[in-house]
């Protein structure tokens, strides 16, 4: 404490190479993002040669209808897994944090099972096996593109919200729900009118994380996808053979816009919700 | 209150093992049939090991190998990379903008990993403007010839994986919290001494964290090899959707697949006994230090 100068000027140049270090380092993240961003104005007829400023790659999505359609099953594929993991995953958050017992660390462990298998290694299973649900069983639904999207997107999804709504909840006193039995509601009354609301944020940050990583899923579409309905990442997967044009930078860009309004919105609602910047970016990374 | 609320998980439980547990029991029950023919994709009537001694051939091991270095090398150089900017963030950079240092962090993990790889594409490749400009100011000969290398799927997985190192260790960082560090300099301790002996140790967790966090998807990656990585960058996920596309040979693809499973955890598990046994030494001399202080 007695000599602050020396305290001062030690770290200090330390400190500096710190900072100009992390600078950088954030250049380097958003350094492809740039690039893509600067790709879909390209008048070109290939992404990486650049020709002229041009807004043709954005008209590209409406005029193209495989793009167009594309760009919709993934819109289309995005708001029904997220719909259908943040319907589970709450269901399983909830019990988590409110029926707790041996049965957790055994649903927690499968949980990060499905969290940390590769996603190549969930995409080859899921083929044969839809395969042989639709085809060799008879059951046509897994026959369904938008169906096969869906499970496939699912899987993760439903992890992300039960780990984000049970981490709501267990930080929350169950006192409430008693109170409301105290009070003569019925369960599903209680569930509904003190459970629901409490976890509401963390259920709409699970929904709207669900969405985004269902738009990026490419690894499984790929292989569970079938053909008519391609979802667009898988779009611009195939089309690295043929040459990546500038509408794929476009449609990027346009995604990428879609992708900060829903991290936007998780961002305010768990802040509304009383989260810590270090709070968000937990839930964020996953749990 | 004695509602069976254990009840609402059975939903997750149901879904999870229709969709993520029989298909990889499946795989694994194909891992020891065979291919029948031409036209066939896998027979499990008689059943054998012989798969996974076909997958074990020098083309494999080779891709093995390569699979391995990037996922080493590139899970270390994120953490040397990573560590300091997370320090930064959490430690130096003024409380009120570390919410939007962390948006910055999270923006590019939730941006589209093919489209973040295929923007290193267009950096990366011959004649991008990376290239002209670097010959243009005289630091390169010809064009960049790193396309289609090991090295460029290093650049992309470093790239790619980066973020998943940072958020766990900001967190760590800023749990350990302002107090102890103070404590520690306030002992005399140099700011190098207190990282060592005070930060790192309690954010041993969140190193870990994100060593498993980027380690664990980058050695199943199949996105930056395919985009970034030519026959130089193979790696095993590859190699895995190969046997089920365009070789249709399910038996011999599940038997890499379940080797890609077994490769990661036995990694795991020989990186955790290394980290043991180096930190031996360590544990007897501060054991030695506390008993003969008390």
């Amino acid at each position: 404490m007695s000599d602050a100068r020396v305290r001062r000027r030690g770290p200090g140049a330390g400190n500096t190479v710190l900072t100009i270090w992390s600078v950088l380092v954030f250049a380097f993240l958003f350094l492809p993002i740039v690039v893509i961003i600067f790709a879909s104005f390209n008048s070109g007829r290939l992404l990486v040669a650049w020709e002229s400023f041009s807004l043709a790659p954005f008209a590209a999505i409406v005029e193209k209808p495989v793009v167009r359609e594309a760009v919709l099953v993934s819109l289309r594929t995005g708001l029904i897994a997220a719909l259908f993991a943040s319907l589970v995953g709450t269901l399983a958050g909830v019990a988590m944090a409110r029926r707790p017992g041996k049965w957790v660390w055994w649903f927690l462990g499968l949980l990060l099972l499905v969290s940390v298998t590769p996603e190549i290694v969930d995409a080859v299973a899921l083929l044969p096996w839809l395969v042989f649900l639709g085809q060799d069983l008879g059951m046509s639904i897994f026959n369904d593109g938008t169906v096969r999207l869906v499970i496939g997107h699912s899987l993760f999804s439903v992890a992300i919200v039960s780990y984000i709504v049970r981490a709501r909840l267990v930080g929350l006193d169950a006192r409430l729900e008693e109170a409301s039995a105290d009070l003569f509601a019925p369960p599903l009354r209680t569930f509904l009118k003190v459970t629901l609301p409490l976890a509401m944020p963390a259920v709409l940050a699970g929904f709207l994380l669900s969405f985004t990583l269902s738009l990026d899923n490419t690894v499984v579409s790929a292989f569970v996808q079938v053909s008519g309905t391609t979802p667009w990442p898988v779009y611009v997967l195939s089309s690295l053979r043929s040459g990546l044009r500038p509408e794929i930078a476009a449609v990027s860009t346009i995604m990428l816009l879609l992708t900060l309004a829903s991290l936007a919105l998780v961002a305010y609602v768990l802040k509304r919700a009383g989260d810590s910047a270090s709070e968000i970016a937990r839930t964020m990374a996953g749990g | 209150m004695r509602s069976p609320r254990f009840g609402l998980a059975v939903p997750a439980w149901v879904w999870l093992a229709i969709f993520f547990i029989a298909p990889i029991g499946m795989v694994v029950w194909f891992s020891f049939g065979y291919k029948p023919g031409i036209f066939g994709t896998h027979a499990n009537d008689v059943l054998s090991l012989d798969r996974y001694a076909e997958a074990m051939s020098p083309t494999f091991f080779a891709t093995f190998q390569n699979t391995l270095w990037v996922g080493v090398l590139g899970t270390l150089l994120c953490l040397v990379i990573g560590a300091p900017v997370a320090y930064w963030m959490a430690v130096k950079a003024p409380p009120s903008r570390r919410g939007l240092l962390l948006a910055l962090v999270m923006v590019p993990f939730w941006t589209n990993f093919l489209v973040r790889t295929l923007g290193w594409q267009v950096i990366l490749s011959p004649d991008g403007w990376l290239s002209s400009g670097l010959q243009a100011i005289g630091l390169l000969d010809g064009p960049i010839d790193i396309l289609y290398t090991r090295g460029a799927v290093l650049i992309g997985v470093v790239y790619n994986y980066l973020p998943l190192m940072i958020l766990p260790l900001y967190v760590a960082f800023d749990r350990v919290g302002t107090p102890l560090r103070e404590a520690s300099k306030d002992l005399g301790a140099s700011s190098v001494r207190t990282f060592l002996r005070v930060t790192v140790p309690l954010a041993q967790p969140g190193i870990i964290a994100g060593v498993l966090l980027v380690f664990i998807p980058l050695m199943g990656d199949y996105i930056t090899a395919t985009v970034l990585g030519g026959a130089q960058g193979n790696m095993i996920g590859q190699l895995v959707a190969s046997q089920f596309g365009t070789a249709q040979n399910w038996a011999l693809g599940s038997a890499m697949a379940v080797m890609l499973i077994l490769i990661i955890m036995l990694t795991i598990v020989v990186a955790a006994a290394i980290l043991w046994l180096i930190s031996l030494p360590f544990r007897n001399r501060n054991r030695l230090v506390l008993e003969k202080a008390s």
